[in-house]
């Protein structure tokens, strides 16, 4: 296990969840909620994206997240903590099916298998009455007295799930994970099973999406099928890339930044959507590494110049 | 079987057809304990291809296949590298964009528990090899050398009983040469484990093989010690195209 720098993580953490006990106007607190479940979701993209595939099934898992903890909600009566973990359960569960298939797949095809389960997922739902159709479900509440203090509980569930996320990659399983991206036959061959490897990071992976499914689905007290669709994992890939892939804090910046900057677009009444897109073809064409990326190399320049 | 334990890895009729291409025909091997086994032939002879058939990447289109003693004929090459078979390939056998410490490392994962043992382990593995001072580099930003070298720190740290190389000599300069030898005479004397050796330096082979199988054709045409295989007419004709007479 690599140096975890435990005081950075407790900082930050400690500084978002203070942002979300300052913001009390409604329409800015729905906007660091949906930061902090853009936040996750992104980091389960990049965390499949150690192996080096890109998993466009994000969405669909977010989605069956999403619904298993609104059914269990609305339909179960179960309580709330129980329905978000079952959320999360569902989505490991189905992926660890979907992973054991498709991940002998790689690459484009497992970017195409992706995208296509998410969208029929998302079908799926459209036409299941008992899930409310394409009118989705509604009812999906917290407890009461707790709607205060969703923003803190968001933030507080994808911080302590990012973490763990980043704790798995700087373990020895998350360097069996990049070693696969690099030269999967090597791994092979000093005894690691590739298969089970990739299956259980793509279960992890998708058990945060599935729990960040759930706490949009609190968040919002309504879910469809369109909140579910490809979008959500081209979006997640957006802040990916524009904030960084090589770190974990490139996903966090790069949503941080894409969210803040697409409300404000709402607001003045444009498609958030042209932001996104601009964004990613900035990112692409002038921060082959991010946002991230860019800070590091300013800094290594800085030190340099200092050495001198 | 008494005479199981005594091989380490035996071949009975290995044949491999690539649809009407026959890349290994019929070829018996066998590896014994503490030796340096080397595999040459010209290109095209099918060492490559005996390779892959020996660590499970080709399943054999006939014969059979004893690693350890024990029927491996079809298995996996996870199955087969979880039994003590560890290979390197010809080309890129390393993770670049890992540091050299993580590379080895990932050698150590499956066979060795606990954090601490396995940087022991790994710290071990690349002393051995003379990595100490690049541990921390990337693999990917060494030179050509190192990064051989590397390939097999990473095979070796799952401390194989029959570790099989894939050219590990290509491109390296004379030093490198002698000093990748050497290790591999340490690999042998103080941790008794084999190595098949497929080369293309002669001389090289010639100096650290116990025993050295000629394939030519896809088929075995000659075996013995250095030495015997220098004299074997077969080998000079087939191989070296004519005889050098100083």
């Amino acid at each position: 296990m690599d140096n975890l720098r435990l005081p950075y993580w407790a900082l930050c953490t400690a500084l978002a969840l203070a942002v979300t006990f300052v913001v009390r106007d409604p329409y800015l607190a729905s906007i660091v909620n949906l930061i902090s479940i853009a936040a996750l979701v992104a980091v389960s993209l990049r965390f499949v994206m150690l192996i080096g595939e890109l998993n466009f099934a994000t969405a669909a898992f977010m989605g069956l997240g999403a619904y298993a903890a609104g059914a269990a909600t609305t339909i179960l009566h179960w309580p709330f903590a129980l329905a978000l973990v079952f959320g999360g359960v569902v989505a490991a569960a189905i992926s660890i099916v979907f992973g054991y298939i498709t991940l002998r797949t790689r690459g484009p095809y497992f970017l195409l298998i992706g995208f296509a389960f998410t969208e029929a997922v998302r079908i799926l739902y459209s036409k299941s009455m008992a899930l409310g159709g394409t009118s989705g479900m509604v009812g999906i509440f917290p407890p009461v007295g707790f709607d205060a203090w969703m923003p803190s509980l968001i933030m507080a569930v994808a911080a302590v799930l990012i973490f763990a996320l980043y704790v798995l990659e700087r373990s020895d399983f998350g360097k069996i994970l990049t070693a696969i991206r690099d030269n999967e036959n090597v791994a092979r061959t000093v005894g690691l099973n590739i298969l089970l490897c990739k299956v259980a990071c793509f279960a992890i992976a998708s058990f945060a999406a599935g729990i960040a499914g759930g706490l949009h689905a609190f968040a919002n007290n309504v879910i469809s099928p369109g909140d579910f669709s490809f979008l959500v994992a081209a979006f997640a890939l957006a802040y990916v890339k524009v904030g960084g892939e090589d770190n974990i804090v490139g996903p966090l910046v790069g949503t941080i930044l894409l969210v803040t900057l697409g409300s404000f677009a709402l607001g003045l009444g444009g498609q958030e959507h042209i932001f996104y897109g601009a964004a990613i073809i900035l990112a692409v064409l002038l921060l082959p590494d991010g946002i991230t990326g860019l800070a590091r190399r300013g800094y290594q320049r800085l030190a340099a110049r200092k050495g001198h | 079987m008494q005479a199981a334990e005594q091989v380490l890895l035996r071949t009975k009729g290995l044949t491999r057809r690539f649809g009407g291409l026959v890349a290994v025909s019929d070829l018996d091997l066998e590896i014994r304990p503490r030796e340096i086994l080397g595999l040459i032939g010209p290109n095209g002879a099918g060492k490559s291809t005996t390779f892959n058939l020996i660590s499970g990447f080709y399943k054999p289109s006939a014969g059979t296949l004893f690693v350890f003693g024990e029927n491996c004929t079809g298995k996996s090459p996870l199955a087969i590298s979880r039994m003590g078979l560890v290979r390197t390939f010809q080309h890129g056998s390393l993770m670049s964009s890992m540091s050299v410490r993580d590379n080895i490392l990932l050698g150590t994962i499956h066979g060795v528990s606990g954090a601490a043992r396995r940087r022991e382990r790994t710290e071990e593995t690349a002393a051995m090899l003379g990595l100490t001072p690049h541990l921390d580099n990337m693999a990917g930003t060494l030179p050509h050398g190192l990064q051989r070298l590397v390939s097999i720190g990473i095979a070796f740290a799952a401390r194989p009983r029959l570790l099989c190389l894939d050219e590990p000599l290509t491109g390296l300069n004379q030093t490198e040469v002698a000093d990748t030898l050497t290790v591999l005479e340490r690999i042998r004397d103080e941790f008794a484990c084999s190595i098949l050796l497929v080369e293309h330096n002669m001389k090289a082979v010639m100096k650290v093989c116990d025993r050295i199988v000629v394939l030519h054709h896809g088929q075995h045409l000659a075996s013995g010690t250095p030495a015997e295989i220098r004299n074997d007419r077969k080998v000079v004709e087939a191989y070296l195209g004519h005889r050098h007479d100083s």
